[in-house]
Parts: structure tokens; C-alpha cells; sequence
């Protein structure tokens, strides 16, 4: 009788104290598409971009991925692939879970998806490749697509259209990049969040100024895509 | 208590019963077994285990036309089992609306080992091949979404999905795992040329098939490698680019100039069955292919060195050759009912 008694109190004891050690918190991560800076409304709005011509954005899709806070307890989500559509508000805020009660600075990211997963058959969630992000005949993810139009695009519809993927050396499309994030402060009890923005002007910046009516049509690993790729490289910023 | 002789027959026949139970469900079961001095597989199938539920859910989607848009074409439209899945008669394969597609279509054999898919080995796992086709226009012209919906909404299939993974709602994983049970285990390990590795009582190579086996080991297996008769790798074998077609082969997917006209080495296992030969099917013959090694192999930057020197053949050598190259043939796989179109088609 007193053992089933310790028994039970024993089990009381690891239930409490397991409760007790999960110091962790949730954020919530928010991303904000923009050009340079102002609000991206896809079709409608025209923006400038760095070679001074003026252009639509239809499309802007891109995997956000293998999300890491850095700071007093590191902390990598796992499975960490999130598709991001500016077209679909669904996809421009997710959650990241069970990170350690402290105080961070840093978030480093990729922007595509790793070789790993590009090997691994078909898989599910945002990497199911009836997202559309996916190439068949050339098996693999495609990391992130820009689609627009521009008067100065001299081709159908004034189309200009970036799919950048391809995970093999030398036309590797992921970029992985890390930003401050100031004083993010993880709490058990606060609701957490980070606002970033996801700039799609970055893509004609730097370091290699793009003129569409020169460079419109990226479909496929080579040397241009990988010239986007280092060009967008910095499209995640952190909002203040 | 007592057994009378009565009951001991009950008993005996019980006991009977049971064992015989069991070896019928032990035959039927499935197994994936790496023949003896093979490789392993390339195929994880660990992630993705074999069952009989799953493999033939996997031949049933093969076989449907439903996974093309206007459900008239189905896997089985350009690869016959009974030409070990390669399609026979034409040089390039024929999809939707009897549009011509610019490549011909291999055997599908021993998949499970495969580096890679297609002659320019774009497709990097078996899981994601079948994407290919069926997205592709002028193949099965369908979309991911039109599939899965399609699938969805059929009583069949989702009874068929439940039975193979315990869920009956189509996923695309599902999907092309469960083709990949059928696709990856296509296995063609009891030709004769196996029979007499396996050294298997009275199977021996006849005086022409041993000779042609030598001079298939000095002239072909550095790229034919057995047991798979392929190394996997992308080679140069001579054969000149189609003017039309400009086909540049692995260069298309590397965008590497290193790699122009560079295919993949298919597998020679069944290769009495699946003509046309290479990648635009040009060859109709085995002795034009011969015919090709010997006197036909044309030089580029990208002809692999070894193809450098012609081989040499006296025509009785050709003939010996000839005779190994049929000793592949494996008809316990052209004839194999499990893997040919399923009879109990309307449960
Ligand atoms: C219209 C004809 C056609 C249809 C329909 C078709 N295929 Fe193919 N298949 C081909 C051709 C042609 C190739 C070679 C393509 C290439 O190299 O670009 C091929 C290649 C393959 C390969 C690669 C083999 C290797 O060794 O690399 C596999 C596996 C395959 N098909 C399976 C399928 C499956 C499964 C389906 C049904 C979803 C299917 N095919 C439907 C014509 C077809
Ligand atoms: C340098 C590597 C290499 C060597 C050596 C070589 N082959 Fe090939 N073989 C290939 C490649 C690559 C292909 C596919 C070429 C294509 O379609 O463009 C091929 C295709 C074939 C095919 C057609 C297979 C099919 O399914 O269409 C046959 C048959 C064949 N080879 C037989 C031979 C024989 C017999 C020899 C020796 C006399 C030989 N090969 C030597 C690389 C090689």
C-alpha cells in the first residue's frame, strides 16, 4: 500500500517537474512582402526598380527555410521549410515552437531548399511538390520565383518570369543568410513575434543591376540563376 | 481427459490446416530480396517498405489511364511489360493525342538501382519520376491536382489507399510511393546469363555465348557493368547528334558543356525485347548496333576515350556477341503475371 502510495507520488513528481522544465515559448514569425520598403501589391502597383524602369510584380514566392535563433540558447526549428506566397496571406505567418525561454539576436535562415530534400523523393507540407515549386524534368525545388511585366520587356505579354533552383555545384541556388533581429526576447507567457519583410526589389539591386528588357526569362540552373540568387540573397530584413 | 483417435484426426488436420495457412500467406507475401552479389539498392526502402497492398495499388495506377488528363493514356501506353517496358515499334514514344514526344522510352528494369532517371538522369529519385510524364504536355498532360482530386473523388482508390498506407486520402507522397512499389521492384535476376553465374545445374553458356561473354568483358562492361550491365554514368558512346531532335543529352540538365551529348548507360538486361536502340531509337536492330560500335562510332570533343579506338570484330566475333547479348534475356520477367495488367481490375 505505501509503495503504491510513493508510486503514485514518485509519478506526481516527474508529471510536475517535466511540466516545470519546459521553459519554452512560441513566436510568431510575420513576413511582409515589399518593394524597397513600400507595401507589394501584386498586378496593380508599379514600382522602380534599381535600373530606373518601371515594372509589375504578379508573383513572388520563395522558400523560407532551416530557421536558427542565436543568442543565449541557440535554438534550429526542426523540419524548418515554410513556403512563402505573397499571394496567399495564409503563408506570410507561421509559428515556431517550443524555443527556449531567453533572449536572441540573431536569425539565420536559407532561402531554398537544401540537397538533402531535394533528393528525397516526393514529400509532403510546403515541400509537396504539387506546390508548383518543383521541377520535373530536372528534379528538384525551384527556390524561389519572381514572375512580372514591364513595358521595356520586349517579349509576350511583356512577361518577365524567375524561377531559381538547382542544387547542384556549380549552379547551386540555396543562399543562406543571417540578420539582427535586436533584442527578441522569448517568454513563456507573452505572445512573441518578429516582423520581417521580404523584399522583392533586392532581386534587380546588387551586385548585379538587372535590366529586364535584357534578362527576362531565368528557367533553369545556369549562371544567371545563380546571379538572382546572390541578388536576393538579402531580400529578409528585420522590420524595427 | 482423453483423446480418442476421432478427435486426434480433428487435431492432425487442424494442425494441418494452420500450417498450410501459413505457407500460403508466407508465399504470397512480398519480398525485396538483393539477388546474390548485387549491390545494394539505391532506393531508400526503408522510408517506403514493400507490401503486396502497396505494390499492387502501385500496378493498378501503372495501368489506369486516369492519370493522364483525358484518361486515353496510361504508364502502360509506352512501357509493355511483354517488351520488359521499353514500347516497342517506335523510335520516339507517342503521348496524348498521339503527339510525338522526343526521346524513346526505355525498359523499365532493375529501377531500384538507378542513380538516376531518363537518358539525361534529370530525375533524380524513382518517387519523383512519374511526375515527368504526367505532367508533361505532350505525354499525359495532367497536372499534380488534377490527379490527386481525380483519385480523391474514386470509391476504388481510396479504398485501395486504405488498404495500402491505413489512410484512404490520395497525397501525392502516396501516390508516387506507391508507384515506386511497383516501378522499383521490376526486377529482372533470372536471365540465362544469371542462371550460369548462379552456377546453376545444367545451365551453361554454349561455345558462341562464352566467347561473346570475353568479348563482351573487354569491349562493353567498362560502361554495360554487370550485373546491372550499366555503371550509371553519363557517356559519350559515338553516336552523333540527330539534326533535328539536337538533343545534347546530360548537358540539358548541368548546363555543362563537358557533358554535351552525354546519355546515360542503359541497362542491356532484355535488350533482345525492348528495340528500338538508344536514346531517339535509331537503331532498330541489335547488329546495326553492333555495326555502330565497330564502324560507326563518330568523334567529338565529348567521346568517352574508350570508344576512341574502334573495336574491332570479325564477323564471327559479331555473331558470338550477339549470342551473350541474348543470354539476358529473362523471360520469367516478360512473362511475370504480377507484373502485367491486373486481372481482378474492377474490385
Ligand atoms: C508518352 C509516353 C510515355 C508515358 C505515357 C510514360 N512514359 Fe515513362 N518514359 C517515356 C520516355 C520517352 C522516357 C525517357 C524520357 C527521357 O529520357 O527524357 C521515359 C522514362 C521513364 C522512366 C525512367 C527509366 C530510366 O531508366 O531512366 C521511368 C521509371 C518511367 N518512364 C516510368 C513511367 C511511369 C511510371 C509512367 C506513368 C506515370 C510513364 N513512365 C509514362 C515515355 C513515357
Ligand atoms: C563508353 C561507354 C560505352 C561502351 C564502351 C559501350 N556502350 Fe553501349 N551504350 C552506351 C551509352 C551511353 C548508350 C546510350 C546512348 C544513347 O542512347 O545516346 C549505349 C547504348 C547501348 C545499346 C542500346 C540500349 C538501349 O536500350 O537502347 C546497346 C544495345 C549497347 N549500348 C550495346 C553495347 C555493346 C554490345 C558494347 C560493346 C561492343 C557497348 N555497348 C559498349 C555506352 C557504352
Amino acid at each position: 500500500m505505501t509503495q503504491l502510495k510513493l508510486y503514485f507520488i514518485f509519478i506526481l513528481f516527474t508529471v510536475l517537474s517535466s511540466r516545470a522544465q519546459k521553459n519554452v515559448g512560441t513566436l510568431i514569425i510575420n513576413i511582409h512582402p515589399v518593394f524597397d520598403g513600400k507595401e507589394l501589391v501584386l498586378s496593380e502597383n508599379a514600382y522602380v526598380n534599381a535600373n530606373g524602369d518601371s515594372i509589375y510584380i504578379d508573383t513572388f514566392k520563395f522558400y523560407f527555410s532551416n530557421l536558427c535563433l542565436s543568442g543565449t540558447k541557440p535554438f534550429c526549428e526542426k523540419e524548418s521549410y515554410h513556403l512563402i506566397d505573397a499571394e496567399n496571406i495564409s503563408t506570410l505567418s507561421f509559428t515556431l515552437k517550443d524555443i527556449p525561454i531567453a533572449n536572441y539576436s540573431e536569425l539565420s535562415f536559407e532561402i531554398g531548399v537544401d540537397s538533402l530534400k531535394n533528393t528525397k523523393g516526393v514529400l509532403t507540407g510546403d515541400l509537396d511538390p504539387i506546390k508548383g515549386m518543383y521541377w520535373a524534368w530536372n528534379t528538384g525545388y525551384i527556390a524561389a520565383k519572381l514572375e512580372g511585366h514591364s513595358k521595356v520587356c520586349k517579349t509576350l505579354h511583356n512577361a518577365f518570369e524567375f524561377h531559381i533552383g538547382g542544387y547542384l555545384q556549380p549552379y547551386r541556388s540555396l543562399r543562406k543568410n543571417k540578420i539582427s533581429v535586436g533584442n527578441l526576447q522569448i517568454s513563456s507567457t507573452a505572445v512573441n513575434t518578429l516582423e520581417l519583410y521580404a523584399d522583392a526589389a533586392e532581386w534587380f539591386k546588387t551586385p548585379e543591376k538587372i535590366d529586364v528588357s535584357k534578362i527576362n526569362s531565368i528557367v533553369l540552373p545556369n549562371k544567371q540563376s545563380v546571379m538572382m540568387a546572390d541578388n536576393y540573397k538579402d531580400m529578409i530584413k528585420f522590420k524595427k | 481427459m482423453k483423446i480418442s483417435k476421432g478427435n486426434n484426426f480433428v487435431l492432425g488436420m487442424i494442425i494441418i490446416l494452420i500450417f498450410s495457412a501459413f505457407i500460403l500467406t508466407k508465399e504470397e507475401k512480398l519480398k525485396f530480396e538483393i539477388p546474390k552479389g548485387w549491390p545494394k539498392p539505391n532506393y531508400d526502402l526503408k522510408t517506403n517498405p514493400l507490401t503486396q497492398e502497396g505494390f499492387e495499388l502501385g500496378r493498378e495506377l501503372f495501368y489506369d489511364p486516369i492519370l493522364s488528363s483525358d484518361s486515353s493514356i496510361s504508364c502502360s501506353s509506352c512501357h509493355l511489360s511483354y517488351t520488359s517496358f521499353a514500347h516497342t515499334d517506335h523510335r520516339l514514344s507517342h503521348g496524348i493525342n498521339g503527339l510525338i514526344g522526343t526521346r524513346n522510352s526505355p525498359a523499365l528494369i532493375n529501377l531500384a538501382w538507378n542513380t538516376s532517371f531518363m537518358w539525361d538522369g534529370g530525375v533524380n529519385n524513382l518517387e519523383s519520376q512519374p511526375i515527368n510524364p504526367i505532367t508533361s504536355k505532350i505525354e499525359m498532360n495532367s497536372s499534380l491536382t488534377d490527379v490527386v482530386k481525380k483519385l480523391n473523388a474514386s470509391a476504388k482508390y481510396r479504398k485501395l489507399f486504405f488498404t495500402a498506407f491505413k489512410d484512404s486520402v490520395v497525397n501525392t507522397q502516396k501516390l508516387f510511393r506507391a508507384m515506386a512499389l511497383f516501378t522499383g521492384n521490376l526486377i529482372s535476376c533470372n536471365s540465362k546469363y544469371d542462371s550460369v553465374m548462379r552456377k546453376e545445374k545444367n545451365v551453361q553458356f554454349t561455345s558462341a555465348e562464352a566467347k561473346g561473354y570475353i568479348l563482351f568483358k573487354k569491349n562493353c562492361s567498362s560502361c554495360h557493368t554487370e550485373p546491372l550491365f550499366t555503371n550509371g554514368l553519363f557517356e559519350n558512346n559515338g553516336l552523333g547528334m540527330d539534326t533535328a531532335l539536337k538533343d545534347l543529352g546530360r548537358m540539358r540538365i548541368t548546363s555543362l558543356s563537358k557533358d554535351s551529348l552525354k546519355f546515360k548507360v542503359p541497362t542491356l538486361r532484355n535488350i533482345e525485347f525492348s528495340f528500338p536502340y538508344m536514346h531517339d531509337g535509331r537503331f532498330k536492330r541489335l547488329s546495326e548496333v553492333l555495326k555502330h560500335y565497330t564502324t560507326g562510332v563518330q568523334k567529338s570533343k565529348t567521346l568517352s576515350p574508350i570508344l576512341d579506338k574502334p573495336i574491332v570484330l570479325t564477323s564471327d566475333e559479331r555473331v558470338d556477341l550477339m549470342a551473350f547479348l541474348l543470354t539476358l534475356s529473362d523471360k520469367a520477367f516478360i512473362y511475370n503475371a504480377n507484373y502485367a495488367f491486373p486481372k481482378n481490375n474492377n474490385k
